[in-house]
């Protein structure tokens, strides 16, 4: 079972009909999370939201109870949650992306996913993840084409997985194998 | 065959009254045997309760009425801090007994030229706008909302003709949405374009609009679309709205059935391109009218995104209460089916005081003046009703 931590988006529903493709989802809020359904859950999702990391300790606490112990993945919000759980500092940046479509591109060799590839994906995000970042295990595996802002996080041996992109927008171009193949990862 | 007259009688009666837009002309709705006046406490009860009504498949087996902008929020969880209010009620249904069709356009002559007041106050000048949109721009930069829409209301002490006044609205200014009711002590006239929910059986779908372009001469669809898919600010409006609408679907459809069955086309009215999207999907089986209606109001394109750190920003600022504006107006059958748009492009005439509420979208790269100016462009076309 995957269950969604929803922070209250205009999203989220659209994550879980994403992971929907490929197992049972479970989805609560932030703060009314069932300790029955995290414990069960073979998958935790960060949803993406508003605000910013520092907002949602609640969130942060689920992480570092369960890295390690379950797949973790993060999206938009939810990826910076991580990173911000993994002393990433997470930054305003002056160009601001809300409903944008821009192409990345896998940066490392190490991805699930091939080196070199453009894809085009929709972006929500007025924050970034503020460089250098350096966490045990974390490696960055994709970047805006344009502006080399960090766009994918993956650990890979503890399972941690994250995109600051939408994978579940209509913007996003196979955002569904993407899932797929971090689900089976 | 509809006399010869028949609006001015009507009109003249004092009866309640609705008109709602129909595929080519309009329904009339009259002869209300029951008025439901909605509180915080039977809305749940009124909206579940209505389709449980035995219907014998007549025409007039619905309920037909509007939800205000304050009792959609509270449904939802979000609540209102103190406000200046009109104590307008917050919502109000009506069952009609009897439903007659127009087929074409409406053929009414007021008998008496009631003199409307022409001058209006703004309840925000250009400072205090300008002020209130550097506040919310810190915001989008901070990431609490993604684009957020700033509410700036007309208004004046007036009498109308409700009747008159949306003849000649949807004479000017036709919309797929257009609706008018007249009650004895309130009037809504409105040419809304949105369709916010059409439920027909287990299928719903929602056809938001974000972008709309004036008309000029050297413009026509194809140009027009063009305009839109250049123009980047537009686009990106446009995408965050779709992408919520898909989202506010997927909260009571099943998952892997909600489509975008028309991207980002144009729509040509009369003076206007609006910029649309047509979303829809397969209810999952066991989702009431509340679901539903918990799910899609208020509508998102009128609020900004995400919608509910967007709707708490907006309370928090705004100090007079919307009323109708960007609540819904529309019908409840009794088999479950629906049509609701959102109110916007309306006039509320309550106890002689007429209200126009307009919004226009903040996002990041928008330009204050240029906004509260397109505020004014869209009150206008309804202040243009009073002479």
């Amino acid at each position: 079972m995957i269950y969604i931590i929803d922070h209250n988006d205009s999203f989220t529903q659209n994550v879980v009909h994403q992971f929907s493709n490929f197992d049972d989802v479970q989805c609560d809020n932030y703060n009314k999370i069932d300790q029955k359904k995290l414990t069960k859950a073979d998958v935790i999702v960060f949803s993406p939201g508003p605000g910013s990391p520092k907002n949602y300790t609640i969130t942060s606490s689920i992480y570092k109870k369960y890295k390690g112990k379950k797949k973790i993945i993060g999206i938009c919000l939810g990826f910076q949650q991580i990173l911000y759980c993994e002393k990433g500092k997470i930054v305003e940046q002056k160009k601001i992306y809300h409903g944008y479509q821009s192409q990345i591109k896998v940066t490392s060799n190490n991805s699930l996913f091939k080196k070199n590839r453009n894809f085009n994906v929709g972006r929500y995000h007025s924050l970034k993840l503020k460089e250098p970042f350096a966490a045990k295990n974390f490696e960055i595996t994709m970047r805006c084409a344009i502006s080399n802002v960090a766009m994918a996080i993956e650990n890979n041996k503890e399972k941690v997985y994250g995109f600051q992109f939408h994978p579940e927008s209509f913007l996003t171009e196979n955002g569904n194998l993407l899932i797929k193949k971090i689900l089976s990862a | 065959m509809i006399k010869k007259n028949y609006l001015e009688d009507l009109n003249n009666t004092n009866k309640p009254f609705i008109i709602y837009k129909s595929g080519k002309g309009f329904d009339l709705y009259k002869d209300f045997s029951q008025k439901i006046i909605l509180t915080n406490q039977n809305i749940e009860k009124f909206i579940n309760k209505s389709i449980k009504l035995k219907s014998k498949n007549k025409e007039t087996d619905l309920f037909i009425g509007f939800f205000g902008y304050e009792i959609l929020n509270n449904l939802i969880g979000v609540k209102i801090k103190k406000q200046k209010v009109l104590k307008f009620p917050k919502g109000i249904f009506y069952k009609p007994e009897t439903k007659i069709k127009f087929s074409k356009e409406l053929n009414y002559k007021p008998l008496k030229i009631i003199k409307s007041n022409k001058v209006f106050k703004i309840n925000l000048n250009n400072r205090s706008y300008e002020k209130i949109f550097n506040k919310f721009k810190k915001r989008i930069k901070a990431g609490e909302t993604y684009q957020i829409k700033i509410c700036t209301k007309y208004k004046n002490s007036s009498q109308i003709d409700a009747l008159d006044f949306f003849c000649r609205l949807v004479k000017s200014n036709m919309a797929p949405e257009a609706f008018m009711i007249k009650d004895r002590n309130y009037s809504i006239i409105s040419c809304s374009p949105e369709n916010l929910i059409t439920k027909k059986g287990n299928f719903i779908t929602t056809k938001p609009i974000a972008g709309t372009l004036k008309k000029s001469k050297n413009f026509n669809k194809q140009k027009a679309l063009a305009f839109f898919k250049k123009n980047i600010k537009e686009t990106k409006e446009h995408n965050m709205i779709v992408d919520m609408e898909r989202s506010d679907l997927s909260k009571i459809c099943k998952p892997g059935t909600v489509k975008i069955l028309k991207k980002k086309t144009v729509e040509e009215y009369k003076d206007l391109y609006h910029y649309v999207s047509l979303i829809g999907g397969k209810l999952k089986d066991k989702v009431s009218s509340l679901d539903i209606v918990k799910a899609m109001m208020p509508g998102g394109s009128v609020i900004g995104c995400p919608k509910i750190s967007t709707l708490n920003l907006l309370n928090n600022q705004e100090k007079e209460n919307r009323n109708i504006y960007t609540g819904s107006f529309g019908y409840i059958k009794f088999n479950g089916d629906m049509r609701f748009n959102i109110i916007i492009r309306s006039i509320l005439n309550y106890q002689n005081q007429s209200e126009i509420s307009v919004a226009s979208g903040v996002v990041i790269d928008s330009n204050a003046k240029h906004e509260f100016n397109e505020n004014y462009i869209k009150a206008k076309a309804l202040m243009d009703l009073y002479k």
